[in-house]
């Protein structure tokens, strides 16, 4: 798997012959540190200092990705612009953020509109597991406003020295040579809201695409397309003493009437619910997978006002190509949500700071021009952190969200405090923390049990039909 | 019928519901009351798979024998052109599972006692009465009334002897003619006995080969499906490895200068 990336890169290896043995015989995970170990060549150390000035750097899209991008630019001495359409995007989002993320990126506490410690996963068939008594006191699921967080990330890019621009970005001209610049067209609204704005032109040296799901800088670099799934989302405002039970807790439901391959669920806002679901073969039904979602929380959300109705895409997996020449893509712009969960805030945020930190790197901090093989670090980097998580959740996915009996064997499974543990702590520290041989061995016993018992239910099931 | 089927077969549901749905009509012949409701339900609404709640939306036939006072839940929709849309429902009482022996959310294991022992296979057969039930009209949860069902209650034991045993019957009985057959075919072909045939790697591998089909090879679509399968783990590693198998010329070149 890996070994692909060996093979492009065989050729730059010069050095010493009995590596290229040891990779042939050794598994790809522990390769790549050996590869990394050897490849000190900064490719931009052949290409002569910019002369009076910074390397300038434009991130397209002022999301977690670009917010984050823009302060690691800035940080870095690196002459940044932010281009975003629409300051105050209420954006149609979970809006879970993991525990790590709050250090991580030193997010202030009063962002967090709500602090999930208990989860309710329930079956088809309706059966409830609560989840999160393994949590310890200081562990929670921040539960935060996009608009909030977004504009939060957006003004410590502008604090750190990046240029904040309200602007929607319409095409970009590639450049023919190796030091020419990008010519970014965009047009400019400068906080007049109504107006058509006018249309502006800027050079860049290297841009970063954050703008999302529907990029445009994708399209304009030819990174092709990826499936993708709609997650449907209707903020309900429900009577107090309903909201008291959504204190703390978040519902995930799953079946086969609520989606085919993903899961309907019920999260608490600051004042309100989000019940959505999503889905990604049959985005036609979207609208009768709603109704069930709300029909299977029908009693603990009586009473309650439907206030917005909002849809948007969700990636499935990484575009074929996720950078050319000195313009890489970050966050849903790239494809990075895992499945099973279809978490992005985290990843949109650490891509997006990862690729700028290798453009800081690569540009010597900002002396330097960069070209791609700064940026295929940045890739490296990101494969080589998070696919085995991809890979995991993916594989959890293909697994327990098949069919009616494998999810009723994955409810049961999360009954199983072994599991919630590994999954929190995986989650909430995006850590893959090795648990105990034994509890592995009787998790793995555990879940053929489940699996075999909830087969073995859907036999009986059809057997009633014949 | 369909004992036989792979364990982890991906699921072909939509020609599993329209067989419910055309099979409904004879299952309301055998059922009792409370599933020629359910029957005659599914008939009257247009179906085109996973429609339960649209049939539930859309049933207006009084039942003859149904126990409960049947009404459609109303939901204001939410194609309504209004930002505000209020969830208040307007009914009485709706379907819900009810069943004698389905206590406080769990199934009461007294009510299933033949001569002093837990029946476990009627636990098993209610248990998916009910499922079947509830994939057909989903119910919403309540708080006041939690299901606790934990199918791991019902001991390993029982669960062998009503799914394993049969279909490993099944399968042993299977195997045990092929081999039967091509250790004779093979007999008569090249003179070489029984016990010779198993000296020998070629028919020890014809052997783990009939083994295998007999395992894995249980209808004609299963052939198609492990194709599937294998394609689908390898999928997602493939999207992303996607950007390191670009063949870029000048990238490729640059780099190589390094």
């Amino acid at each position: 798997m890996a070994s692909f990336t060996l093979k492009s890169f065989t050729g730059l290896r010069q050095s010493s012959t009995e590596q290229t043995n040891f990779i042939s015989n050794v598994p790809s995970s522990l390769s790549l540190p050996q590869r990394r170990t050897s490849l000190r060549v900064t490719a931009s150390r052949a290409s002569p200092n910019l002369a009076n000035r910074k390397l300038r750097v434009a991130v397209i899209g002022g999301g977690p990705a670009g917010g984050a991008a823009a302060e690691t630019l800035a940080q870095g001495g690196i002459e940044t612009i932010l281009i975003e359409r629409k300051m105050d995007n209420c954006k149609p989002c979970g809006g879970a953020i993991p525990l790590c993320m709050v250090g991580e990126f030193n997010l202030p506490l009063d962002i967090i509109d709500r602090r999930v410690t208990k989860m309710k996963m329930i079956s088809p068939s309706n059966i409830a597991v609560d989840i999160g008594r393994t949590l310890k006191e200081h562990e929670y699921i921040g539960m935060v406003r996009r608009e909030v967080l977004d504009q939060c990330l957006r003004e410590r890019a502008e604090k750190s020295g990046a240029t904040v621009i309200n602007g929607l970005f319409l095409k970009m001209d590639l450049p023919e040579n190796w030091d020419t610049p990008y010519v970014l067209h965009y047009t400019e609204y400068d906080g007049k809201t109504g107006a058509t704005g006018q249309k502006k032109t800027m050079e860049v040296d290297a841009v970063i695409g954050a703008d999302g799901a529907n990029s445009r800088v994708a399209k304009s670099i030819g990174a092709g397309d990826y499936d993708y799934a709609i997650a449907f989302q209707e903020r309900i405002r429900i009577p107090d003493d309903k909201m008291t039970y959504y204190e703390d807790l978040a519902e995930m439901y799953v079946g086969d009437d609520v989606s085919p391959d993903f899961y309907g669920w019920v999260f608490p806002k600051c004042d309100h619910v989000a019940v959505g679901t999503g889905t990604v073969t049959h985005k036609g039904d979207i609208k009768k997978f709603q109704l069930a979602t709300r029909n299977r929380a029908k009693d603990k959300i009586l009473g309650g006002k439907i206030i917005r109705v909002e849809a948007h895409p969700i990636p499935e997996h990484p575009r074929p190509r996720r950078l050319s020449k000195r313009v890489a893509l970050v966050g849903d712009a790239a494809g990075y949500v895992t499945k099973c969960s279809g978490e992005g805030i985290y990843f949109a945020a650490k891509s997006g700071r990862m690729c700028a930190e290798a453009i800081v790197e690569g540009s010597q901090n900002g002396k330097k021009m960069i070209d791609e093989s700064d940026l295929r670090k940045y890739l490296e980097k990101w494969d080589k952190t998070y696919l085995p998580t991809y890979r995991v959740l993916d594989v959890l996915q293909k697994v327990f969200y098949r069919s009616n009996p494998a999810r009723e064997a994955f409810v049961e499974m999360c009954g199983d405090e072994y599991v919630q543990k590994m999954t929190f702590d995986s989650y909430l520290y995006k850590r893959v923390a090795p648990g105990s041989p034994l509890e592995d061995l009787k998790l793995a016993v555990n879940t053929i049990g489940s699996v075999f018992r909830a087969n073995a239910l859907r036999r009986e099931i059809e057997k009633l039909n014949v | 019928m369909s004992l036989s089927m792979a364990l982890f077969s991906p699921p072909i549901s939509s020609p599993l519901q329209n067989s419910n749905l055309t099979s409904k009509i004879s299952l309301s012949l055998l059922s009792t009351k409370r599933f020629s409701l359910v029957s005659l339900t599914q008939a009257s609404s247009s179906d085109n798979g996973t429609s339960a709640t649209v049939s539930a939306t859309t049933v207006e036939i009084p039942k003859p024998a149904s126990p409960a006072k049947e009404e459609v839940p109303v939901k204001s929709p939410t194609e309504s052109s209004s930002d505000e849309t209020d969830l208040t429902t307007t009914t009485t009482t709706e379907i819900k599972f009810q069943d004698a022996k389905w206590v406080n959310g769990t199934w009461d294991l007294k009510q299933f006692e033949k001569e002093g022992k837990t029946d476990w296979d009627s636990v098993i057969v209610s248990e998916a009465k009910r499922r079947k039930w509830l994939e057909d009209n989903p119910e919403t949860t309540t708080n006041d009334e939690p299901v606790l069902f934990d199918t791991s209650i019902i001991p390993w034991w029982a669960w062998m002897k009503r799914y394993h045993l049969p279909e490993a019957e099944l399968l042993n009985g299977r195997a045990a003619m092929i081999g039967f057959f091509m250790s004779y075919f093979v007999d008569s072909l090249t003179g070489v006995g029984l016990v010779d045939q198993m000296g020998n790697f070629f028919c020890k591998t014809l052997l783990f080969v009939a083994v295998a089909g007999v395992l894995f090879i249980r209808k004609n679509e299963d052939l198609d499906k492990l194709k599937g399968l294998f394609e689908e783990t390898t999928l997602y590693d493939k999207q992303w490895q996607a950007t390191w198998k670009e063949p870029e010329s000048s990238s490729s070149t640059v780099s190589s200068q390094k």
